[in-house]
This record gives structure tokens, C-alpha cells and sequence, in this order.
């Protein structure tokens, strides 16, 4: 397995450098981006991140080779076998990936949330310590103080039986020793802060008076009430409806510059990463299968399973009029995966070399842009890379 | 770090549903639940172990017209050898035992010197029809009652659901004893109709809920859009879901069944003299408990012994249904 | 939510009326009433009686006619009298605080026991203790109650009074317990290697030494706990409260509570004279004194944490107070050993005839006669209690609040004390009131073996007579007190679950 010496140096070519580079992919950019963010059921956001401020250069979180392994009566599922990536101040990293393929538990592992009988190996470095060596006393110091989290269902990710004042403040208490009352104007800050109208009567409320959106913003104030440097918001969009979804992201973006944090975006919606992040690590069965700068891994995308993932967003008109079609088949199964690139057996591009050795996580022709695939320069020599997949899905019927 | 939850989180799926999704051999649904029923350990055990006792009830003394193995009867008496004691003796010579002996009466016998075994395998006979009876009736009154108001809804639910909460209202000892006190004395038979007439309100709220839950899936909204019949709707579609649930139920039904019957018998409103069961032998002879407790713990042991194997089997029958349900003694 | 509660109660009364008359007409045939006469001898005697009775029982019109006979008898507050003519009422007076009190003590403590030991068991899923009570509860399940009681009758009362005249205990019998208590403790503490090793060893030392000890200088002979007992165990009980209440993360709530015992125990020094002979209502107004004093001391030493120190300190308080009242009880046991003639678990009543003593005596008398009907009891409700539970905290431990709790880096205490428990006990509360309608049910059986003169004799004895009024007063005591029982469940509800609170 190779891991990219530091796939987290800023990359030095502009984005414009880069576009004019290659006018083909600029034009197909145009068919490309419009409609990720323009198709309907898509998030309009209006806070770009352009408008956003710049990420510094001091790395934060730095993961390592992390692998995470469940032993279970069936075997041993390997739900992650090597992630690295890092992340800067006020950066916006996504991580992408279909169900299933270790985003979730790659994240709770750097969070410490995963049930006991996870074994975990590799690194995670914060500013500089690693903290599967911490004692546990001082990974729950990290936890909702330096690191935040937001979940996917914000529906069930609150206690029902406290009010939100009383669990936002009590992310403060765990960490803080001051009065109550202090907690609670934090608290009222936060909801402030996170767009909730009227604050310090909401402190009161339960979380069944609030809505799906409410809930979510109410998560936000609670993952950032203690200005976390990492906030990991693990599908923060998925359950909510289309315009919510679009304030919600906004919300995080101006949050995360009140109080420079990074924030790691996890998420299977690409329109999503599109507006929101600078990098993207792609997963597919537990490991990075491309990684860089958002663009770059959208427009010049240098493994099939990323082209796929783009050709199947729903409901999305080619220039050429086709209707994209979704990946064929199921990802493996992460017990006994067999040798050779998991994504194989579903892979239009597929060869005898793909079957037999599994490709590792190395550079393109682009700096700081890695993908793990054999076949990444037939990628790189056609226009449109999602056309694999409409040609195969077309002989398909 | 987290303390443990090592159960997979069902929201993920399981790894073992991921591994079987991914397998190439489906396996039916019969073959996945056969398979998980008999991994629990327990509930093999509690098979095996009902098995025995009812063979040996049965096959010992006989039933009917047919003859048993075992030479003496459960009503003649004879002369009392030894004080009554027990001649079984399960203890090999070498570990300072008597050997492994069956011998003249394996349980003792009883004041009036009747083989307290035959008599003892008289009461599980009738306990066990008592106890089979209850599960059979109260899972069929609860099962269409559950269904009948699940299914049908409005008017015909809200009746069903009242009379329900009306015998809710009783406790089932108080009610199953009232009815006993009448029922008992016309035989066993009626005796088992009359319990499971009054313990099959859990498991008609039980079924209920689950047609409430089924009659909004898809496939039943397409059957009855499709203009099929309730009746069919009901056999064919919703049925079949449920079957996990009524059969697990039924298990505990008999457990709880044999256990009521046998407290009722104690108190003298169950099985009546001449005939026995296992609980009105404790009855009779718990007085003896302090000079010949033989004859106070072999029917217990029985009685723990069924209801103990019915248990187990049931738990296992839940697991293989469904992994995630729980479960409350009614 | 007085609305609902008041709807709630509206639907509960009448569906107690439609099942009084079931239980009305059940009774009506279960039989004969005249069976008891046919066979005497004097036939016109016979005649005499059976007349006068038909005419008590109204036995010329028809069930349903009788049953509202009965119904308008009770309007005007009239339990009527048995077919002997005697007054219901009569019979009920006596009977009826014994058997409430059995069922009460039964439920009250199944529902502590068993929600502890399901939680202990749910948090360590899989270990050798979660695997032994699981087995337990399945055995629980499966006991004959009546079965149990007579050899609880055997074992627990006639040969420990028995062991009582000479009460030592043999040394292979403290190692069985030392060891089982050890491998307990190994599994309750769960985590590290070193960290359960030493819970096994400590608890091995300690469940020896104690009972060594309290074999060698006959404790048992003349139980009590003394000034030293009182003083470690109230403090004992203020660490415990504090752990699992506030943590010892800050100080101030453990200050609380230690202030709250050393309050206690000076009250205790000092309490002979309020103490000697009190009485139920004192013993109340103490308790709430005591809850008031350990507030305010968690007021005044809360600081920061100042909600958390008061609930300690009341906690604290109310267990202070506890073992001072068990300490007096004990105090008298010579006094009473001596007088029930060294027999003092008693197999038969709810009470010693003729018994007459001062307020702590009567105490032990009412505990001797109560411990092994509450124990027989205890098993109906125990195992469901702990199934339940645990089955409960399971489930909520795999929630995704509980996730977030900790991603807020509260400690696993708070997680679980704060955030768990109280939504596992949400679901608790529905079985409490479904189960209670089992406990009275399980009393018929246990006051059977116990020989009490309570509700459960009058039940069986009326349904073998044949005799609708003691039948039901019986079902109306014990339909009432479900009805109330659920009320409570329903404001447990409420209380611990606010989505409720609302409608
Ligand atoms: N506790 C566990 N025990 C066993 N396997 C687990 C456990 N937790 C997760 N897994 C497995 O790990 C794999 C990765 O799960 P993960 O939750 O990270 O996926 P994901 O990428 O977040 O998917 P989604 O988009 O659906 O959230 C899955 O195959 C899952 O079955
Ligand atoms: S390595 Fe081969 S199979 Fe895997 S993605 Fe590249 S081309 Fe497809
Ligand atoms: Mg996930």
C-alpha cells in the first residue's frame, strides 16, 4: 500500500492556470458544473465558497494509514484499510463515497466513538500528538472540545428528554468549569449564531418543538459552543428537505469562519462537495480511491468510480442529450475481499491486471491529485469520463 | 474510549446480513431462520430435554388404551417399603453412591404406598394437555382477535380493543381462576379451554400492532389496489409476516400456560381429586416437605423442568424470527 | 396532561365496571352455593338454611339482575354481606392492609432490583454476569411461585431459625460466597485486566472478612449495627451517592454529601430521646427534614455544581435516615428474639397473635412475617423487571443521542446515568403497570402458603363457596389499586418523558 507522502500540501497551480490549460475539460466543466448545482433537487447556495475565507496553512488533523477492523461471528469485516488525509485551518475537506464504504467509521475512529470491538491502527495526529496513544481521559478532552461532531439524523441525534439549553450547555460544563448560567448565555449565543430566532426562549424548548432544520442548526451550535479547530459533520444534509439542506450548509461554512475551524464533510451527495469543499477524498470499500483539490478531482476525474458516482447523479441531461446512468451492481463485501481494485467487478474499464493486483493511492498527472487505478490515464486521454459508463449502460439494453 | 456496544448497529445492517446479501447462494427465508434457531444452544437443549419428558410420560404409563412400560399404576397402592424413600439413585458405586439403579420405586412412594413415579408421570401427562391446550386455544383467540382488529380497523377494532382492555382489567390468575373454579370440575379439557379463554390479550395487542404496521407497506397497498379480497389480502399477505410473531408467542403461552395451570391446581381450582397434576401433587404433599420431601420436589422439578425447556425453546424460536424483539412474562 | 390523565381514569373506571360483571357472573356459576348444606344430616335444618340463604343471595333472580342488586348496594357504599350473613366489610378491614402491604413491598422492590441489576447487566453485555442473570431470569420465568414459597417456608424460615440458635457459618461456605461475590464484582467493573482483578480480590477480602467476622462474634445471634457500622455506612452511602450522581470530578457534591452523613450521624448520636418510641407520622416528618437539610447543605456547598450537590445531599440524607431507622429496629431484636421464642422469620400470618409491643418490636414483627411472602413475590416481577430493563438500556445505548452525548465529550458516567437511564426507564413505566395486576395475582398464591388470613383467602374461599360479595370486594380492592398503580405509572411517564406532557 502506498500512502501519499503529503497529499495535504496546498497545490501551487491556480484553478485558472489550470482551466486554460486544457480548454476541452474547461467546456465539459460548463456541462459538468451547471448541472450539479443547477439540476433541480439540488441545494442553491448561495454562500459560495469563494465568499468564504481561505483556508491557512497550519495543518490540524493529520490521519494516517487508519484501518479499522470488526471482528465479527462471519469474520473479520474490514470496514477501513487505509485512509490518510489531513486538513488545515478553516479547510473544507470532503469525503465522499457510496454507503457503506467506511466514511462513517473513519470518522467516529478519529472521534474515539466506535464501539469497543473495533481494532483501530494507524495514526491520528492532532496538532502533533497521536490519539490512539492518548489515555482515554484526554481523548474525551478532545471530544466536543476540539474536535465537534455533527450527525446525519438530527431527528434522533438529540435527547428527547432534555431541553436543547440543557445539552448545549452541558457540552460547555463537561469541559469548563464555570457557573451554569454562563453555559446557558454561551448556549443562547450559539443558537443566535446558528440562525435560531428568539434564542433565549428556545434554550427551553424540547426537541420535539423544534423542526428537522431547527434540530440540525441546534446540532451545529452544539458541535462548535466550545470553538472546535475540526468539526466532522458526517451527512449533515442527508434527511433534511432540498431548501433546508442549502441553509444548512451555508450556516456551517459562516460558522466554520467564526471560528476557524476545518470542517470534514462527509457526505455520498456530490452537489454537496461541489460548493462546499476545497479537497475531496473519494472512498470506495474502505480506501481513498482519488484524492484532491475539489476541480480537480470533478473535471479531471482519474478513477472510474468517481466518474461513475458523477454520472449518476439523478435526473441530469449530458450535452449530448444521453440520460447518465448509475454503477451497475453492489459494492464487495468487506469480509474476505478478494485481491485485485474492489471496484473491479463493476468497472467498465476493468482488465486482466485490475483482477489480479489492487492498485495503490498514487499521483496522476496532476500535482497533489492521486487517484488508485491502473487505467487513470485512458481517464485522462477522454473528454468526459462519465461516457464509460454511458456506453456500457446503453449496450446494456 | 466508548464503552462497548459490540452488537452491530442494526441501522448499519449487520455484518452477517451483508455477508449473506453478498453470498452467491441466497438462502430462503425457512433456511436462514432454521439456521439461527439451531445455533441457540439453549433452545436445542430445551428441545431435547421436552422431548424426554414427554416420551417418558407418555411411553411409562401408558395412555388410553395403550399400555406403558412401567408395571404399577398411579392408583393401586401396596405396602410402603423402606418409609416411602426413593429407590433411584443416580450416584455410580465408585463415587460412593449406590450405583446407577432404577430399582422398585425409582421417586418413593406416597403414604398410602402408591409408586409416587407412576403418579408423578400422571400429573405432567395432564399437565402437558393442559399446558398444550392453553397455547393452542389462546394463540387462536388472540392471533384472529389481533388480526380482526388490525386488519379491519375503525368500528370493528375499537369493540374488539375494549372487550380486550375489559379482561386486561382482571389479572389472569383472578380471571383463570374464576373460570377454573367452574371449569375444573368438567375435566381437563375444559379446564385448558377455560385458561387460554383468558391469557390471550397479549398476543392479540401484539398482532394488532403488527397488521397496523403491515396494512401500510407497499405490497398490501398493491394488493388491495389490485382489487384483491381482504380475506386473501389476509391469508396471503399479511399472515405469513406475522407467523414469526404468533409462534414465538404461542411457545410462551404454553410456558405460562403450564405454570398457571399447575398454581391453580395448587390452589385447589384446577385439576380436581381423583385425578392429578403436577400441581395438585404439591398441594397434597407440601406438608410432607419437612419428613419425606421426595414427594414435594419430584413434581416441581417437573414442572420447572417443562416450563424451563418450553422457555428456551422459545427464546431460540425469537432469535430466529427476529433477533431484536424483546420480551415481557405477561 | 390533567386532561389526559383525567380521560384516562374516566376509561379505566368503566372498564372496571364491565369487568366486575364478568367476575360477578363467573363467580354466580362456579357452582353450587347450597353444596356445603346438602349433606347434612337434618334435612329440615337443611331446608331452613338453604331458604334463608336464597333469599340473602337474592337466588331467584337472575345473575344479571343480582349483579345490579350488588351494584346499588355499593353505590350507597355497602359491600354486602357472604352467604353466611356476615359483613363484608367486616372481613375486608383486616385483610386488606396486610396484602397491600405485601404487594407494594413486593413491587416496590422488584422494580428497584430488577431496574439496577438489568442496567448493570445491559452496560456489561456479554460478561459472565450478564450471561448468569440472563440464565437466572430464565429459571425465574419458569419456578412455580407456590413451589418456591414452600421451600423458602422450609429453608429460609424453619432452618434458619433453626442455625439461628447457634449462628456460625462454615468456613467452605464463606469461601462459596466470597468467591461468588468476587467473580460478581470481577464482572460489574468490567474494563481493564488489572482493573477487574482487583475488583475480584477486594471483593473476595471484604465478603470473607465480613462474614468471618460477623460468623465469629455471633452477630447473627443479636444483629445490629452500632455506632461504628452506622458511622461507615453513612459515609460509605455518601461516596456511593456522589459517585453516581455528580462524579468526583468536582468537589463540591462530594463535599455535600459528606457534610449531609456527619449531620445525619450527629442527629444520630443525639437521637435517643425523638427515637425511643416514635411513630409513623414522626418517622415521615423526619424524613422530610432530613431531604430539607440535605438540600440546603448542597445549597450552601454547591458552588459551580450547585444543582448536582443538592440532589446529593438529599440522596444522601434520605439513606442516612434509613440506616438510623434500621439501626433502632435492630436495637429491640433481643427483646423481640426473646419473645416470639427464637423463632423470628415466621412461616404462618401476617402477623403473631396477640403480639403486642412498642413501636420498633411491631416493626420486626410486621419485617419477620413479610420477608418471605415479599421474597415468593418478589420472583414473579424480578426477572421481567430485569429483562426488560436491560433489554431497554440496550436499545438506548445504540441511540444516536447517546452517540452525541459522548461526541460532546461528557464522561461515560454522565452518559449513562444522564442521558441513558432515564430514557431506558421511559418503557419501564408501562410494564410497571401491567405487571402490578401479576403481583396481586402472585399474592393469592403466596398469602395461600403463608397461611394469611388477607384478600387472597377471601377470594379463593369466596369463589370455592360460591359466594359473589368477598369475590368482589376482593376484585375491587385489587382493580382499584391496578387503576391506581397505573395512574402513577402514567405521571412516572410524563415525568421522565416531556413529549407526553404536552397532550
Ligand atoms: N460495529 C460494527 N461492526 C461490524 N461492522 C461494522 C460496524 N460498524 C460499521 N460496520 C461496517 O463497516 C462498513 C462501513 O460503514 P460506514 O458506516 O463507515 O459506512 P458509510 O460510508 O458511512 O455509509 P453511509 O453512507 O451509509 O453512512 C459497513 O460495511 C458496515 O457494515
Ligand atoms: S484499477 Fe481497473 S478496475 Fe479498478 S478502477 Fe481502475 S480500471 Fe477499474
Ligand atoms: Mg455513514
Amino acid at each position: 500500500m502506498t500512502i501519499p507522502s503529503d497529499p495535504s500540501m496546498p497545490s501551487e497551480p491556480s484553478k485558472e492556470a489550470k482551466m486554460s490549460d486544457r480548454p476541452e475539460a474547461r467546456e465539459r466543466a460548463r456541462h459538468v458544473e451547471h448541472p450539479v448545482n443547477d439540476a433541480p433537487g439540488r441545494p442553491q447556495l448561495a454562500h459560495h465558497l469563494d465568499e468564504v475565507k481561505p483556508p491557512s496553512t497550519e495543518e490540524i488533523l493529520r490521519v494516517e494509514g487508519l484501518t479499522v477492523n470488526f471482528p465479527t461471528d462471519d469474520g473479520v469485516v474490514q470496514a477501513v484499510r487505509g485512509v490518510s488525509y489531513a486538513v488545515r485551518e478553516r479547510e473544507v475537506l470532503g469525503i465522499v463515497g457510496e454507503s457503506g464504504s467506511g466514511k462513517s467509521v473513519s470518522s467516529m475512529a478519529v472521534m474515539g466513538l466506535l464501539p469497543k470491538s473495533a481494532r483501530i491502527s494507524g495514526k491520528i495526529i492532532y496538532r502533533g500528538n497521536d490519539v490512539l496513544k492518548m489515555s482515554p481521559k484526554e481523548q474525551r478532552s478532545l471530544r466536543g472540545r476540539k474536535i465537534g461532531m455533527i450527525f446525519q439524523d438530527p431527528m434522533t441525534a438529540l435527547n428527547p428528554v432534555y431541553t436543547i439549553g440543557d445539552q448545549l450547555a452541558e457540552a460547555v460544563l463537561s469541559h469548563e468549569t464555570v457557573p451554569r448560567k454562563h453555559a446557558m448565555s454561551r448556549a443562547e449565543e450559539m443558537l443566535a449564531l446558528v440562525g435560531i430566532p428568539q434564542p433565549k426562549q428556545r434554550l427551553r424548548s424540547y426537541p420535539h418543538e423544534f423542526s428537522g432544520g431547527m434540530r440540525q442548526r441546534a446540532m451545529i451550535a452544539m458541535a462548535v459552543i466550545n470553538n472546535p479547530d475540526v468539526i466532522i459533520a458526517d451527512e449533515p444534509t442527508t434527511a433534511l428537505d432540498v431548501t433546508v439542506q442549502a441553509q444548512i450548509l451555508e450556516k456551517l461554512l459562516e460558522v466554520k469562519d467564526e471560528v476557524n475551524s476545518a470542517i470534514i464533510l462527509i457526505t455520498h451527495d456530490l452537489g454537496v462537495v461541489a460548493g462546499t469543499a476545497h479537497r475531496v477524498l473519494v472512498m470506495y470499500a474502505g480506501k481513498p480511491v482519488e484524492v484532491g483539490e475539489t476541480d480537480e478531482v470533478f473535471y479531471r476525474t482519474r478513477m472510474p468510480y468517481t466518474a461513475g458516482l458523477l454520472g449518476s447523479i439523478p435526473a441530469l441531461e449530458t450535452a449530448s442529450g444521453e440520460r447518465l446512468r448509475p454503477i451497475k451492481g453492489t459494492p464487495p463485501s468487506l469480509i474476505n475481499l478478494p485481491p485485485g481494485c474492489p471496484f473491479s467487478p463493476r468497472c467498465p474499464l476493468a482488465t486482466d491486471v485490475c483482477i489480479e493486483s489492487e492498485p495503490p493511492l498514487a499521483a496522476t498527472d496532476a500535482l497533489d491529485h492521486l487517484a488508485a487505478c491502473h487505467h487513470w490515464d485512458q481517464l485522462a486521454e477522454s473528454d468526459d469520463p462519465t461516457v464509460f459508463f454511458r456506453a456500457e449502460s446503453e449496450v446494456g439494453r | 474510549m466508548s464503552t462497548e456496544t459490540s452488537q452491530p448497529n442494526p441501522a448499519r445492517g449487520t455484518p452477517s446480513d451483508a455477508a449473506e446479501g453478498m453470498s452467491v447462494v441466497a438462502r430462503t427465508q425457512g433456511q436462514i431462520i432454521r439456521r439461527r434457531f439451531f445455533r441457540h444452544r439453549a433452545a436445542i437443549g430445551g428441545m431435547i430435554t421436552l422431548g424426554a419428558v414427554i416420551i417418558l410420560a407418555y411411553s411409562s404409563i401408558g395412555f388410553g388404551p395403550f399400555p406403558g412400560w412401567w408395571d404399577k399404576t398411579y392408583y393401586s397402592t401396596a405396602s410402603v417399603v423402606d418409609g416411602g424413600r426413593p429407590t433411584l439413585s443416580l450416584l455410580p458405586s465408585f463415587l460412593g453412591g449406590k450405583g446407577l439403579r432404577w430399582g422398585e420405586h425409582p421417586f418413593g412412594q406416597d403414604n398410602v404406598g402408591i409408586d409416587y413415579f407412576a403418579l408423578v408421570m400422571r400429573g405432567t401427562q395432564q399437565s402437558l394437555v393442559v399446558a398444550f391446550l392453553i397455547g393452542i386455544v389462546s394463540t387462536a383467540i388472540g392471533a384472529s382477535v389481533g388480526a380482526t382488529a388490525g386488519f379491519f380497523r375503525g368500528r370493528t377494532e375499537a369493540v374488539l380493543m375494549r372487550a380486550t382492555d375489559v379482561i386486561i382489567a382482571i389479572p389472569t390468575l383472578i380471571f383463570a381462576a374464576i373460570l377454573a373454579a367452574a371449569a375444573g370440575r368438567a375435566g381437563i379439557v375444559a379446564l385448558g379451554l377455560a385458561i387460554g379463554a383468558v391469557t390471550w390479550t397479549g398476543l392479540a395487542r401484539l398482532v394488532r400492532g403488527e397488521f397496523l404496521s403491515l396494512r401500510e407497506k407497499e405490497f398490501v397497498e398493491a394488493a388491495r389496489a389490485a382489487g384483491t379480497k381482504s380475506r386473501r389480502i389476509i391469508f396471503k399477505h399479511i399472515m405469513p409476516n406475522t407467523v414469526g410473531v404468533i409462534i414465538v408467542s404461542a411457545t410462551l403461552a404454553i410456558a405460562g400456560g403450564i405454570l398457571l395451570e399447575t398454581a391453580l391446581s395448587y390452589l385447589g381450582l384446577g385439576v380436581r381429586a381423583p385425578d392429578v397434576s403436577l400441581g395438585s401433587l404439591i398441594s397434597l404433599y407440601e406438608t410432607a416437605m419437612p419428613t419425606r420431601p421426595w414427594l414435594f420436589w419430584w413434581p416441581g422439578i417437573f414442572i420447572v423442568a417443562i416450563a424451563l425447556s418450553v422457555n428456551f425453546i422459545g427464546d431460540g424460536l425469537r432469535d430466529a424470527f427476529d433477533p431484536r424483539q424483546t420480551r415481557v412474562r405477561d | 396532561m390533567a386532561v389526559f390523565m383525567a380521560r384516562r381514569l374516566v376509561i379505566s373506571i368503566f372498564t372496571l365496571l364491565a369487568a366486575s360483571f364478568i367476575v360477578f357472573w363467573g363467580t354466580s356459576i362456579a357452582g353450587d352455593p347450597m353444596a356445603d348444606l346438602r349433606g347434612l344430616q337434618d334435612e329440615g335444618q337443611a331446608q331452613q338454611q338453604m331458604m334463608a340463604r336464597r333469599e340473602r343471595m337474592n337466588l331467584d333472580v337472575p345473575v344479571i339482575l343480582r349483579y345490579f342488586l350488588w351494584l346499588g348496594d355499593l353505590f350507597t357504599g355497602d359491600l354486602g354481606v357472604n352467604k353466611f350473613g356476615q359483613s363484608v366489610s367486616g372481613i375486608l378491614a383486616p385483610a386488606v392492609s396486610a396484602t397491600l402491604q405485601l404487594v407494594i413491598a413486593a413491587t416496590v422492590l422488584a422494580i428497584v432490583l430488577g431496574v439496577t441489576i438489568g442496567i448493570v447487566s445491559a452496560l456489561r453485555q456479554y460478561s459472565g454476569f450478564d450471561y448468569t442473570l440472563t440464565f437466572a431470569a430464565f429459571l425465574f420465568f419458569s419456578l412455580p411461585v407456590f413451589w418456591v414459597a414452600v421451600m423458602l417456608k422450609q429453608f429460609g424460615a424453619i432452618k434458619f431459625n433453626d442455625w439461628l440458635r447457634d449462628p456460625t457459618i462454615p468456613l467452605p461456605v464463606i469461601l462459596v460466597f466470597a468467591v461468588l461475590s468476587g467473580l460478581a464484582w470481577m464482572a460489574i467493573a468490567g474494563g481493564s485486566r488489572q482493573r477487574r482483578l482487583t475488583a475480584l480480590g477486594v471483593a473476595f477480602v471484604a465478603t470473607a472478612g465480613l462474614l468471618w467476622t460477623l460468623s465469629e462474634t455471633g452477630w447473627f445471634s443479636d444483629p445490629g449495627l452500632g455506632v461504628i457500622a452506622v458511622l461507615v455506612l453513612a459515609f460509605g452511602s455518601a461516596a456511593g451517592v456522589t459517585f453516581l450522581i455528580a462524579g468526583f470530578r468536582h468537589r463540591p457534591p462530594l463535599f455535600a454529601a459528606l457534610a449531609t452523613a456527619a449531620v445525619g450521624f450527629v442527629f444520630y448520636l443525639a437521637s435517643e430521646p425523638i427515637l425511643e418510641e416514635p411513630n409513623w407520622g414522626l418517622i415521615f416528618l423526619l424524613a422530610l427534614v432530613a431531604i430539607a437539610v440535605g438540600l440546603g447543605i448542597g445549597y450552601l456547598l454547591g458552588g459551580l455544581q450547585r444543582r448536582q450537590a443538592m440532589a446529593v445531599g438529599a440522596v444522601t440524607a434520605i439513606l442516612v435516615g434509613g440506616i438510623i431507622f434500621v439501626d433502632y429496629m435492630l436495637q429491640s431484636y433481643g427483646d423481640y428474639y426473646g419473645r416470639v421464642r427464637g423463632r423470628p422469620i415466621s412461616t404462618i400470618g401476617a402477623s403473631t397473635p396477640n403480639f403486642r409491643g412498642g413501636f420498633w418490636e411491631s416493626g420486626l414483627d410486621s419485617a419477620g412475617h413479610l420477608i418471605l411472602p415479599t421474597m415468593a413475590l418478589l420472583l414473579i416481577s424480578f426477572a421481567t423487571y430485569t429483562r426488560y430493563t436491560r433489554a431497554s438500556m440496550l436499545e438506548v445505548m445504540n441511540q444516536d443521542y447517546v452517540r452525541t452525548a459522548r461526541s460532546k465529550g461528557l464522561t461515560e458516567r454522565t452518559t449513562v446515568t444522564k442521558h441513558a437511564f432515564r430514557n431506558a426507564l421511559i418503557p419501564v413505566t408501562t410494564l410497571m403497570a401491567f405487571d402490578f395486576g401479576a403481583v396481586i395475582g402472585g399474592a393469592v398464591i403466596t398469602e395461600r402458603v403463608f397461611g394469611w388470613q388477607g384478600m387472597g383467602f377471601m377470594f379463593i374461599k369466596g369463589l370455592q363457596d360460591v359466594d359473589p360479595p368477598p369475590v368482589m370486594a376482593f376484585f375491587l380492592i385489587a382493580g382499584g389499586s391496578i387503576v391506581v398503580f397505573n395512574m402513577l405509572a402514567d405521571i412516572a411517564y410524563a415525568y421522565l418523558d416531556p413529549r407526553i406532557r404536552v397532550s
